[in-house]
């Protein structure tokens, strides 16, 4: 006959009839015993079971399903309990398991963490317990606590608030922490230009998408598009490409010349918070300046002349005509130069940007097909190359490259794909 | 005075370093045996020593004497030189007399590996604290490209609990003669440099190292967001919107940075996602905008509670 506090929320919780939460007891507790009564009698208080330990480190790793449920059932369990102690190793134990149970990002997870803690029992009652740290290794467990949810990006709501004061009282120090997050968090919760939606997804597709347009919020009028490789009928694999160009883009393509190469670059990687996706580039040389003007129509010479002088005429240099630029008007040029797209760049001119489902040499081949066929027939003229380095920082360069570095012909047209590998 | 002695020869030989540990060490009273109610460490006052906390100078070049003479000599050649760059300088009194509205005033840019000297690159794995590695050199095109791999696993040794970060920072400005000095920013209000990340959110540090141990560890800070993908861009951070922080926290009250007394700037990342990580910097810098008038972004008034110690 035994009278253990473990029989006692058994038959709490088959009275709930909650399956999972006495399999998890079964799991986690030493010692079921039977639910028999006997009144009057001393034999328990001799014959007790011995002392259960409150949580061991094996509990939350024995749980077979390890979600929010199972999560949350586990607290539960503990809070029944008649006389809980250990509540700083219990937590402490929880927190490690966040992650496992996938509940870490979770606002509801971590106010039950903090309700494993008895309300009105930690509360200072004088100054002198306000000021030297009532309970210390509570009040610091639940800062921890609160630090986690930090970590994790978690801002909490006025609730907490409530519960660390009826908890910790006004002025204990998790409620000071927890003011200190309610000033600081709100404030850098919407602070990135760039957002991502929170909880960013996992998909590499939807993934593909939020980093195209976030790449593509550099021009107003990029189109970010999605081609299907089985659209096209030379394709052989079957993925998605998520695809973006500006009508700037397009321009500059139609102007390409034929004898300048155009290169596929990457894979790059852009971060979305946690996650990356690798991206890749259609590039080519940058533009050269046109308009280098070195002498103007009266053959007046200037001091830059100095800079590009020739070693063999120099003591020759007539300088009767030597410019001094105090006594005449300012020169006014009739020239105007044609400001540049932001696709321009010192590095290398950006023609279309992309990403695939499989990163892999073919699908950027439908790529640059799919762009061929949206507005850019000048891509069948011009050579393009696949790159293993680029000027735009380091990259992760397609494992194809390295197998088959033999100039690839298409068949029945008219590009020439090669193989780069020293740009 | 026996005891008196020995304090000044420890005094003397560990200026930088806790000498009430050194001193614990030679009292022939305290033996390491004897029993204590305090089973952790005790700190006997909150002053500190070390102006690095502990972690390695790399200053100790040179193991014998000999060697220390001869290298200092040879570092005396080199500041007798920028002692007289700084005279030089000092006459010619030429001062920035107007800051015009949208001019970027560039204080660091990457042009060759002598552009590097300015800057240390560190990560946790330096430090035996983590797995992260990092470095800065000059890429290809001729730009400063911190990169490396970020990595949040916590070595097993039972005292660290968070780890994974890489971080570049400016060395301290100094005189001549290795006299610390400061950058004056003052006339400046907004930060403002060009660079192309990899979508990570990374940390601007600018340290305003004070002069006593409660302030060495002053940090001004604010978040860089970057875009990612192929394409450059121009960030503006006003100086008001710096938070103040020490050792990595953010501290309760805040104040206005004080731009003429600037000792560092840094950028840090150690956003917990582990990877590879690159951020192309073309230039550091800063310009004036009059219309800015805000000196900090943040609440300064006082809430009057007399009972909290501290906060």
């Amino acid at each position: 006959m035994k009278l253990g506090v473990t029989n006692r929320y058994i038959i709490y919780i088959s009275g709930i009839t909650d399956i999972i939460v006495q399999k998890l007891i079964k799991a986690n507790r030493r010692s079921v015993k039977s639910i028999e009564r006997e009144f009057h009698s001393t034999k328990p208080f001799f014959d007790q079971p011995p002392k259960v330990d409150v949580i061991s480190a094996d509990s939350f790793n024995n749980v077979q399903e390890k979600n929010k449920k199972t999560y949350l059932d586990m607290l539960k369990m503990y809070k029944l309990e008649k006389y809980r102690t250990g509540h700083v190793e219990f937590i402490n134990t929880a927190l490690k398991h966040l992650d496992e149970f996938g509940v870490s990002e979770d606002l509801e997870t971590y106010k039950s963490l903090i309700q494993v803690m008895p309300a009105g029992k930690f509360v200072p009652q004088n100054y002198l317990q306000s000021e030297f740290m009532h309970y210390p290794k509570h009040q610091q467990c639940i800062v921890d606590v609160l630090q986690k949810m930090e970590d994790n990006g978690v801002i909490p709501d006025w609730e907490v608030e409530d519960m660390l004061i009826k908890r910790f009282g006004n002025r204990g120090i998790p409620v000071r922490r927890y003011w200190r997050m309610m000033y600081w968090m709100p404030k850098f919760n919407n602070q990135s230009p760039w957002p991502i939606p929170k909880p960013a997804p996992n998909d590499p597709y939807e993934l593909a998408l939020l980093a195209l347009n976030r790449i593509c919020s550099i021009d107003v009028e990029s189109e970010v598009k999605v081609y299907k490789t089985k659209d096209l009928e030379e394709s052989i694999e079957d993925t998605w490409i998520v695809s973006g160009q500006s009508p700037e883009q397009k321009k500059l393509i139609a102007k390409h010349s034929d004898t300048v190469p155009i290169y596929i670059e990457g894979g790059f990687r852009i971060w979305l918070r946690k996650q990356s996706i690798v991206y890749f580039i259609l590039r080519t040389e940058p533009s050269k300046e046109e308009n280098d003007e070195k002498e103007d129509e009266d053959g007046n010479i200037y001091i830059f002349i100095y800079l590009n002088y020739d070693y063999n005429n120099f003591y020759f240099l007539d300088i009767s005509k030597f410019h001094v630029p105090f006594f005449d008007q300012p020169k006014i040029s009739n020239k105007v130069a044609k400001k540049k797209t932001v696709h321009e760049q010192e590095d290398g001119t950006i023609l279309a940007v992309a990403a695939t489902g499989t990163s892999s040499k073919n699908s950027l081949l439908s790529w640059i097909r799919f762009l061929e066929k949206d507005g850019n027939p000048r891509l069948t003229k011009i050579p393009i190359l696949f790159t293993s380095r680029s000027p735009l920082g380091n990259i992760e360069p397609l494992v194809e490259l390295n197998e088959f570095k033999n100039e690839i012909k298409q068949p029945g047209e008219n590009i020439s794909i090669e193989q780069e590998n020293n740009l | 005075m026996q005891s008196a002695k020995r304090f000044t020869i420890v005094l003397l030989r560990n200026r930088w370093k806790n000498i009430y540990i050194n001193l614990m060490k030679n009292n022939t009273w305290h033996t390491p045996n004897t029993k204590q109610i305090h089973t952790s460490h005790a700190t006997n006052e909150f002053h500190e020593y070390d102006k690095r906390s502990g972690y390695d100078t790399g200053f100790d070049i040179a193991d014998t004497k000999t060697e220390k003479i001869r290298l200092g000599f040879k570092q005396l050649k080199k500041e007798i030189k920028l002692w007289k760059q700084e005279m030089k300088e000092l006459l010619e009194f030429d001062p920035i007399l107007d800051y015009r509205a949208g001019e970027v005033d560039v204080f660091w840019r990457f042009y060759d590996n002598s552009s590097l000297d300015h800057w240390i690159a560190t990560s946790d794995s330096d430090h035996a604290e983590g797995f992260s590695k990092c470095d800065l050199k000059i890429s290809d095109q001729g730009y400063g490209l911190f990169s490396g791999n970020l990595c949040s696993r916590v070595p097993k040794d039972g005292k660290i609990q968070n780890s994974g970060y890489c971080n570049i920072i400016t060395k301290r400005v100094s005189k001549s003669f290795q006299r610390d000095t400061y950058l004056d920013w003052s006339p400046y209000t907004h930060l403002n440099l060009r660079l192309r990340g990899d979508g990570r959110s990374y940390l601007i540090n600018i340290h305003v190292s004070g002069q006593f141990d409660i302030m060495w560890n002053d940090v001004f800070t604010f978040v860089l967001y970057t875009r990612g993908g192929p394409y450059w861009q121009t960030t503006r951070i006003p100086f008001s919107k710096f938070f103040f922080a020490s050792k990595g926290r953010i501290q309760d009250k805040q104040a206005p940075l004080p731009l003429a007394k600037v000792t560092h700037f840094g950028i840090t990342t150690a956003d917990r996602c582990d990877g590879p990580f690159q951020l192309e910097i073309d230039y550091i810098g800063a310009d004036y905008d009059p219309t800015h008038t805000e000196e900090t972004a943040y609440e300064m008034y006082n809430i009057k509670e007399n009972y909290i110690i501290g906060t």
